[in-house]
């Protein structure tokens, strides 16, 4: 579904990542695990067409997408969820989910989508008419996923889901992650604390210093005992 | 008071242009004031056009408010043709560009309609006047307020009703998620910056039958129109309303009781909003 192929970015004149590849099949969960500072974010950016690889390409649904915009990778069925969350602080939780449905119209209901995003993360029904400053770091964390499902895509493209919440709140977020992959959609995660990633996870990517290091099954991972140093430290 | 009233309804006019622009782009547009006086002056030429080719002046506002808004399209080779280079660029090199393009503008009409000042030679009247509050206002001028009024509403319907209006108060918020749902933000941009344009080419051809149309007319609704947004707040709508009634309102008493003083009180608010609420009347929290 998506393949990242031996990509290098430059942000003006460092070398950020050095011959990144990697890949999401269908119905697919992967993790990008790294320290920060190592790329994970860089190799986001770099899917969504924030940046532009000066080598290698990136390939959705067998199409190269690593020189179109990211409005147009959206419209291809990408869904965004940044570290810092980007919710609309103008507009309520309802109109945050909303408005996905309506910028990336087509394909499903506009009504199902809505009703599917509230079904993930039950929890953001009660805040429906709140507005973003209103609401906690673990409920814009769920909101931004949830509008991210509400665009409809085949990929969800996910920044430090898990970063800055609250031990309770981690399950939910978990939760509703497992439930969007039931619907068949695939995930890719970044993620700087290994303990982080869920159990349902089908591959893990390590990065070190913007260059894959590691490609597998977490188990794997943990018996190589450098790998072990770099991700155990990975907080 | 009326007078101030109207004169405050056309400065809303611009002023919503120059918010909604600097909402989305985050620039602040000087070159409004541009388009204020070209909109008057295409106006002054509409209507010109208009009674020569023989049409009943009693339906002038008809061609002066088409002419108006149809000008503004000269927003889109502006936004496409020099804006865009800078919106990645300190506020500095957006602020001298959109000066340059006032310089440019200022020029430009000197050389298509000259240094002496247009009018639409009486037809202000037309509709002759009527008593309110004691005294007689000429009913053009409640038409523009009326005018004035219905397009705030209007604004106020498009921000909160319509898929675009949400996208404009998202993309105001945070424009590279916006992009991640899939707006193409060149479209956007342009058009937001046409809808600007058209909001102060508009004003400057409601205002041109009160008024003759003058080349330094436009730097002179900039600075007022820098008042407007400071005690509105910068970016908000309704800030813009209010702060163009407070600011025309405030001309209008200054001038009939002192009018040394026009500019000055103004300022003296604007100290004063800026000492005691910098963000303005209805000015976000900061980012």
């Amino acid at each position: 579904m998506l393949t990242v192929d031996a990509v290098d970015v430059f942000i003006q004149a460092s070398h950020i990542l050095r011959s990144v590849s990697l890949g999401v099949g269908p119905r697919e969960v992967v993790c990008l695990v790294g320290r920060n500072g190592a790329g994970k974010t860089t190799t986001l950016r770099t899917i969504m067409g924030y940046l532009r690889p000066r080598a290698g390409g990136v390939e959705f649904r067998g199409h190269p997408i690593h020189g179109r915009r990211t409005h147009e990778i959206a419209r291809l069925g990408v869904g965004w969820a940044p570290e810092d969350c980007g919710i609309f602080g103008d507009l309520t939780v309802a109109e945050n989910i909303e408005i996905a449905t309506r910028t990336r119209p087509g394909g499903r209901p506009a009504t199902e989508r809505i009703e599917l995003a509230f079904r993930v993360f039950p929890m953001l029904r009660r805040y429906a008419g709140r507005k973003g400053p209103e609401l906690s770091g673990g409920e814009r964390k769920m909101l931004s996923i949830a509008r991210a499902l509400a665009l409809d895509p085949e990929l969800l493209v996910l920044d430090e889901p898990f970063e800055g919440l609250a031990p309770a709140i981690i399950p939910a977020v978990s939760e509703g992650l497992a439930a969007i992959t039931e619907l068949g959609r695939s995930i890719l995660i970044a993620e700087s604390n290994i303990h982080h990633v869920p159990e349902y996870t089908h591959r893990l990517y390590v990065i070190e210093r913007g260059a894959i290091v590691f490609a597998g099954a977490q188990e794997d991972a943990w018996r190589d005992p450098g790998l072990a140093r770099i991700i155990g430290s990975a907080t | 008071m009326l007078s101030g009233v109207f004169h405050g309804s056309i400065l809303f006019l611009v002023s919503a242009g120059l918010q909604v622009v600097f909402g989305v782009q985050k620039i602040f547009n000087l070159a409004c004031g541009s388009f204020y006086a070209l909109g008057a002056y295409v106006g002054v030429s509409a209507v010109g056009w208009y009674v020569g080719a023989g049409g009943p002046p009693a339906l002038f506002i008809a061609p002066l408010a088409v002419a108006g808004l149809a000008v503004g399209a000269v927003g889109v080779p502006v936004e496409r043709g020099l804006l865009r280079f800078v919106y990645d660029r300190d506020e500095t090199f957006q602020l001298l560009l959109t000066f340059a393009i006032v310089l440019m503008m200022e020029d430009a009409i000197r050389m298509t309609w000259g240094t002496s000042p247009r009018s639409t030679s009486g037809l202000y009247l037309t509709y002759g006047r009527v008593g309110v509050l004691g005294t007689t206002v000429p009913v053009y001028n409640l038409i523009v307020i009326g005018a004035s009024l219905a397009i705030a509403v209007l604004i106020g319907w498009l921000l909160t009703r319509t898929t675009f209006g949400w996208i404009i108060r998202a993309s105001a918020d945070n424009r590279e998620m916006t992009e991640a749902l899939g707006v193409d933000m060149r479209r956007l941009h342009t058009t937001v910056f046409t809808l600007g344009t058209a909001l102060g080419t508009l004003g400057g051809a409601l205002v041109i039958p009160a008024t003759a149309a003058m080349s330094e007319m436009g730097i002179e609704l900039i600075v007022e129109a820098f008042a407007v947004v400071v005690i509105g707040g910068l970016g908000s709508m309704r800030g813009a309303f209010v702060g163009a009634l407070v600011v025309g309102v405030l001309r209008s008493i200054a001038i009939s009781v002192y009018p040394e003083l026009e500019m000055l009180l103004i300022y003296l608010i604007v100290i004063a909003v800026l000492v005691l609420r910098p963000r303005g009347l209805f000015g976000g929290p900061p980012a």
